[in-house]
């Protein structure tokens, strides 16, 4: 037994296009523990999404072609899972929240409806105790009068309404882990923070683990445990939330931290990060981030540097990792 | 630019505007119905400041920008550019006038013709004003596009060769072609990448001391909008309920739900963090907004005599006016016999949750 919840080893996605491959992923390691919470932060083009599906094995393939050393969710490799045994999978041991909820949402079905197919699929329960179980789990997301609301279609509920529909739907069955993709962005600033307290509430009190990809930092801030920093279709930065924050290492996430306008912050220029994302069918030679970076030498232009590990668990793909302190150079 | 161009006056003065859109009822002949856009907003801006506003979306922020710059007419009110009003002008006078003023858009993806490469879309401004020569044109083209930082590469590459930063680019130069004085950003930064924000933000505020132009900033981001703005007014369901210097209003926040915006915000500092206080509950409709004050059905401070009571913009502090019964303590003694000060029961609960620390 470990208490790892997810391990994925060496994933790798690529994108066959005729103006030559897009390797959208290239070799990510993944561990998130049991009852934890894990950032994948990128901006976009970085291969957060393409994770996430890759993990739930959503991945149409053509045109993507995926290949995984590993993929265990607690105990059971799905590496190897046929079409038709991933589906008993998802909804019940993984499920996923998608960013837009009006189109994740059947637009011609009741809400009610889409949550009860979630109990059905996965147990052998009659209609109407479905339908008890739905409203339970509506309530349970703080949807006000759920007997009526589970009787509305989509376009009849709000945005964060709608949120909330897809989180009860995330949770119905007590998934082992939840994947959440950019749940939030689509939403206002105060149902922003409403929806993140439900989600956080929920993962807390049932105790399942929770994989937050998403671009807003903050976000992050918030409610991750660990974070796991991606650019270009690889991992630059892992560490713990605290660690992160206060001591980046990684130039790009140092970079990233530094350019979030903060309300503390009293009017002066904001810090920049110069160009932009690389384009995934011309990315740099070396390391991807150098043509962006300060303290890129020759070796960085070269050389990919390798993801090095320190004995407080961080880890960081750099060859001049900021603010090191002297006791994780030791390591 | 214009002859009547003085700039102690300000450049755009907006008085009691309100915008109405008409809704179609499911049955004919039944009376319509109106979304209440913007109510009774009046504002002036002044030359050469940043002018933020601030709202969820909905509350009318980008219905009220467009009628700045003549594009949505108002139902009620006049809205004055240099001091001259906007809709009592002739087509062509307007048009003259409606080069002085321009737009940002949101997204960079849509608001660009795909078909179009980067000399045509920058000049197409300069093409219509007509009078420019073809050198003269493509001179300028080269001149803007390295104010905004691209270069005269890319003069004949389409939008599809570039990144969303650089695409905003090509917006902001296009925007400026003619040489406006007044601009309206509509959040120009929120459909690009976070490492791209700065960048933008950077570049606006570097064109606008080099060419002393007038923004109005929409953003619902509040720590960019402390950042970039002199003035602000804060909107909700067409209104303003807070208005003033952004400093005066960041440093005391008065409006319950300016409150609850600054602390809906998330902030990425770890180190201190407070307690947040989150509004439950969605804004409602602008079809049937609520009488009296706008935010009462939301506000965990409403009062019997919010209700009824509409809440009008008062001064506390010079240039700082909020909306709110309670700060401003408008109810008379009568009044506040009959009870209209006391707090709603049953009203205060099931409207506050608390993020607490991690």
């Amino acid at each position: 037994m470990n208490d790892n919840m997810l391990t994925m080893r060496n994933l790798k996605v690529v994108f066959p296009s005729n103006a030559g491959m897009i390797r959208a992923v290239e070799g990510i390691d993944l561990d998130i523990r049991k009852g934890e919470c894990v950032a994948v932060v990128g901006e976009s083009g970085c291969g957060k999404s393409v994770t996430s599906l890759a993990v739930m094995k959503l991945l149409n393939s053509p045109p993507a072609l995926m290949r995984v050393d590993e993929l265990r969710l607690d105990d059971e490799e799905l590496k190897d899972y046929s079409e038709t045994k991933m589906q008993s999978i998802r909804g019940q041991h993984i499920s996923i929240i998608f960013q837009d909820a009006m189109t994740a949402l059947n637009p011609v079905m009741t809400v009610g409806r889409q949550v009860d197919e979630m109990f059905l699929r996965h147990n052998d329960i009659s209609k109407k105790e479905a339908r008890k179980r739905t409203l339970e789990a509506l309530e349970l997301v703080g949807v006000p009068e759920a007997k009526s609301r589970a009787n509305n279609f989509p376009h009849q509920l709000s945005g964060g309404m709608r949120q909330r529909v897809l989180i009860a739907m995330a949770f119905a069955c007590m998934p082992k882990l939840i994947i959440a993709d950019e749940p939030t962005t689509a939403l206002d600033v105060t149902i922003q923070a409403q929806v993140l307290e439900v989600l956080r509430g929920m993962q807390q009190k049932h105790d399942v683990s929770l994989m937050l990809i998403t671009h807003d930092l903050s976000v992050v801030s918030n409610v991750a445990d660990t974070v796991y920093v991606m650019y270009s279709g690889k991992i630059v930065e892992k560490a713990s939330v605290r660690d992160l924050f206060k001591t980046p290492h990684h130039p790009y996430s140092y970079g990233l931290l530094a350019s979030v306008p903060k309300l503390s912050d009293t009017k002066h220029q904001f810090v920049q990060i110069p160009d932009s994302v690389p384009h995934p069918l011309r990315k740099p030679s070396g390391c991807y981030f150098h043509p962006r970076c300060r303290y890129a030498t020759e070796q960085c232009k070269k050389e990919m540097p390798p993801l090095e590990r320190f004995d407080n668990g961080r880890e960081v793909r750099c060859y001049h990792p900021l603010n090191v302190t002297d006791t994780e150079l030791q390591s | 630019m214009s002859e009547n161009e003085n700039r102690d006056r300000p450049i755009i003065d907006m008085r009691n505007v309100s915008v109405d859109f008409p809704v179609k009822g499911p049955i004919p002949f039944m009376p319509k119905k109106k979304v209440r856009a913007v109510t009774d907003v009046s504002l002036t801006i002044d030359y050469g400041e940043t002018f933020g506003i601030v709202g969820e979306s909905g509350c009318g922020k980008s219905t009220l920008a467009n009628a700045m710059i003549g594009m949505v007419k108002p139902t009620a009110g006049d809205v004055l550019f240099k001091d001259v009003d906007l809709f009592k002008l002739k087509r062509k006078e307007f048009k003259r006038i409606r080069r002085d003023m321009q737009m940002i858009f949101q997204d960079p993806y849509s608001s660009l013709n795909p078909r179009f490469n980067v000399y045509q879309l920058i000049s197409e401004p300069m093409f219509i004003r007509g009078g420019v020569s073809d050198e003269d044109m493509k001179a300028r083209v080269v001149e803007l596009l390295e104010l905004v930082g691209l270069s005269d590469d890319d003069l004949y590459r389409h939008p599809s060769d570039f990144s969303g930063g650089q695409r905003q680019r090509i917006g902001i130069a296009r925007a400026i072609s003619l040489n406006p004085d007044f601009l309206v950003c509509d959040e120009p930064v929120s459909a690009l990448d976070v490492s791209v924000h700065a960048q933008i933000l950077n570049l606006l505020v570097e064109i606008q001391s080099k060419l002393k132009l007038t923004y109005v900033f929409i953003s619902h981001n509040l720590a960019v909008v402390k950042n970039v703005c002199d003035n602000m007014i804060v909107m909700y369901l067409g209104k303003v309920m807070e208005s003033g210097s952004a400093e005066s209003i960041f440093r005391n926040p008065k409006h319950p739900y300016t409150h609850a915006l600054l602390s809906a915000v998330l902030d990425v500092d770890i180190e201190n963090r407070k307690e947040r206080v989150v509004l439950k509950g969605d804004i409602p409709s602008p079809i049937d907004p609520p009488k009296g004050c706008r935010f009462w059905k939301r506000c965990p401070f409403a009062m019997t005599g919010c209700k009824d009571k509409p809440a009008e913009l008062l001064d506390i502090e010079p240039n700082h006016a909020v909306a709110c019964h309670l700060v401003n303590d408008v109810f008379t003694d009568a009044e506040k016999d009959a009870g209209l000060n006391q707090p709603i029961e049953d009203h205060a609960e099931g409207l506050l949750g608390t993020h607490g620390k991690k």
